[in-house]
């Protein structure tokens, strides 16, 4: 199991909160003239309305990731007979490696379904089959997501902290830039961050990671060298680095920049207005929400934003943009 | 076997450049019917191009 527990004490964290509003573990962030108590209030008032969006159905990120990664895998076979359109199958790769990310870090916080239930498997089934695509194997994406929970924001500690950028040129730029061979970024950072936490859970991660690029290789040159390198590059390879790119962008840059010295629980996160919308970018104008209580889904984040919006304005979040 | 391994993922981009932009760039010169320049064959011309520009990502740690 992949530490099915995280979710758990993220979960945890939260009820602290609400027992210890001012204790010194979590710096809850308000504006100056809101003494404890009424801080304490909003905490309360923030809780009841949030647990209205905890949950709900999910089926639908396991059916698309069903369809979506048999479709993905039967690609190779039609491509190989030339019974395939390769630019359309090109399009549909790209949009199975970027939107497994979704249905993935749904299973990162065990949203799907919770540990210990009958129906655990599934959810640990979606985290794994959803990052096939981007070649990013569920142990490290998940333990990775949750230190970035933890720390998020701090330079050292969160493992997302290298996607940061001055502005948005810039980091579609180092999206690229910190998969380089040689640039501590990206996967690179989260396998030196593995191989430094040196616990079980850690190395069967960094294990898993390497079997997982020394498999994407070998079917990449096995195809390449038998005469289908065009397919191999528009099926895999190019929607990898596509969804690499826009996950990097839209569930890390967009939503926490600037990162510097915002690691307050109401301040790491910005909500933002997408020039493409909610939905093209992944429901990460949002993404506030999903830091605040990340047993909310992805689809569900936004109506919460505009419940919780009157109490978050109140708690000092700029609420501006949407 | 770690060391193997940390051995082979350090001089994986040059790997990358023959096993795959090679092939990569000979097919892709197929399809546009290029034929290989000083009378070289495709694959040679992509092997020409890969294994040196992977050596150069091993080295420097860059692509580009």
């Amino acid at each position: 199991m992949d530490r099915p527990h995280d979710d758990g004490r993220l979960l945890t964290r939260d009820s602290a909160v609400v027992e210890h509003v001012d204790g010194p573990a979590i710096t809850l962030r308000g504006r100056d003239d809101l003494d404890q108590h009424v801080r304490r209030d909003l905490r309360r008032q923030e809780l009841v309305v949030a647990r209205q969006f905890m949950g709900g159905r999910m089926w639908p990120y396991v059916a698309a990731t069903a369809i979506c990664f048999t479709l993905w895998l039967s690609f190779f076979p039609l491509a190989i007979m030339g019974w395939l359109n390769l630019p359309l199958a090109f399009v549909l790769s790209s949009v199975f490696a970027t939107g497994g990310y979704v249905t993935s870090h749904e299973a990162m916080h065990s949203n799907i379904a919770a540990p210990g239930s009958k129906s655990y498997w599934i959810n640990e089934w979606v985290g794994k089959v959803s990052t096939v695509p981007i070649v990013f194997p569920f142990s490290m994406a998940r333990l990775m997501h949750l230190e970035h929970h933890y720390h998020c924001n701090d330079p050292v500690k969160d493992p997302d902290y290298t996607d940061e950028a001055p502005n948005a040129l810039m980091a579609w730029y180092k999206t690229w830039y910190n998969r380089q061979p040689g640039v501590d970024g990206s996967i690179h950072a989260y396998k030196r961050v593995l191989a430094e936490m040196g616990t079980p859970d850690a190395a069967r991660a960094l294990k898993d990671t390497m079997v997982m690029q020394l498999v994407f290789m070998a079917v990449l040159f096995t195809m390449a060298w038998s005469g289908f390198a065009i397919e191999a590059a528009l099926l895999w390879w190019l929607p990898r680095h596509i969804g690499l790119s826009y996950v990097r962008f839209y569930l890390s840059w967009a939503p926490h920049h600037p990162r510097e010295g915002r690691t307050d629980r109401y301040d790491n996160t910005t909500v933002f207005k997408s020039r493409l919308g909610h939905v093209m970018s992944m429901g990460m104008e949002t993404h506030m929400i999903h830091h605040l209580y990340p047993n909310i889904p992805n689809h569900r984040t936004r109506a919460a934003y505009f419940a919780l919006k009157p109490i978050l304005a109140q708690r000092g979040v700029d609420v501006s943009a949407l | 076997m770690e060391l193997a391994l940390k051995k082979l993922f350090y001089v994986m981009p040059l790997l990358f450049g023959i096993g795959f932009i090679a092939p990569l760039i000979a097919q892709s010169m197929a399809y546009w019917d290029i034929v290989g320049p000083w009378g070289m064959s495709r694959i040679g011309f992509g092997l020409l191009i890969g294994a040196p520009w992977g050596l150069y990502a091993v080295l420097r740690g860059r692509w580009i």
